[in-house]
């Protein structure tokens, strides 16, 4: 913490200092390759978002499908014999 | 010997269910258990995985692009031959009928139609081939323009962007006639079709790909 703090301090107090490489320096101008650099990292830094969420929207999608199928497959058949639901349904 | 018959019938399991929900005793039958199958297959998963891979190898030949392309005041570079617009636009429809037929195969193959299916991926094969022919024309006649890997920044990302597309379609097809043969000796049927599936799925990733490039490269 003692050398966490004055170290904040300085760069605080010289915010050129931080400019530890030269993407930092080079975004913070006003030119096309700026423009250029910056458009490369939004979409870089987009892509493994949209990539994971179709992967995951994929597998939500089968997951649905699947579920759908069960539920097709079970409607004609019901999951206990009507007469057991209704001799249920007599004693209650 | 009556009484033995009827004492037979009785342990019969429909009379005895009769029985058993007519007079009472005995609990109801258990509801069937539904099979806790998985959602999707380890080939499928692994294919979505793999995909997703590709995507961000793409990504990163893409940003290159970008930054080069954004960056640049003149794009084409000065004395670099025009990239064939129109041309590359008719392969472009070529390449997105070969998803349709694609998946008109697998849906053939799950409906247990194997020749409409067979019928099907042979289409798909011979589209991505007409495909992969005419980019080949057309890096010929760029390479006779003076439209090399090494004449420009220009020329780098042309070859390196399309080449490594070319190299994955040219792969994906070489998947379709080995599926194409597998279905064509009776590998697959309603039941299991895995391999057509993913196979589909790759060609489709390809070229769903393909539309993305053609904008970047040829169009902006």
């Amino acid at each position: 913490m003692k050398k966490i703090l004055p170290a904040a301090c300085l760069v605080l107090l010289g915010p050129t200092l931080a400019h530890a490489c030269a993407v930092c320096l080079t975004g913070a101008g006003d030119d096309s390759v700026t423009e250029a650099f910056n458009m490369s990292v939004l979409f870089l830094m987009a892509t493994p978002y949209a990539v994971v969420g179709g992967i995951v929207s994929c597998l939500i999608y089968v997951k649905r499908g699947k579920a759908a199928g069960v539920k097709t497959e079970s409607d004609g058949e019901p999951a206990m014999p009507l007469a057991t639901i209704q001799k249920e349904s007599a004693t209650r | 010997m009556v009484r033995t018959s009827a004492a037979q019938r009785l342990d019969e399991a429909p009379v005895a269910s009769v029985i058993r929900l007519e007079f009472g005793g005995g609990d109801p039958p258990a509801p069937p258990v539904r099979p806790n199958a998985p959602i999707a297959s380890n080939a499928w998963l692994a294919t979505v995985m793999f995909l997703g891979a590709e995507a961000m190898f793409f990504a990163g030949l893409i940003g290159a692009f970008i930054v080069f392309r954004i960056g640049s005041s003149i794009w084409p570079p000065p004395f670099q031959p025009r990239l064939p617009v129109g041309i590359t636009g008719v392969n472009t429809v070529v390449l997105l009928a070969s998803a349709i037929t694609v998946h008109m195969a697998l849906r053939s193959v799950r409906a247990g139609a194997i020749g409409r299916g067979k019928r099907m991926l042979a289409m798909t094969a011979a589209l991505g081939g007409v495909f992969l022919l005419i980019q080949g024309y057309e890096w010929a006649r760029l390479i006779h323009f003076g439209l090399t890997v090494s004449s420009s920044i220009y020329g780098g990302l042309f070859y390196t962007l399309i080449g490594f597309h070319a190299f994955h379609v040219a792969g994906a097809l070489a998947w379709l006639i080995v599926v194409f043969v597998r279905t064509n000796r009776g590998y697959f049927s309603p039941q299991e079709y895995t391999g057509v599936q993913v196979c589909a799925m790759y060609w489709t990733f390809v070229v769903a790909l393909w539309p993305i490039l053609y904008g970047l490269v040829y169009l902006y």
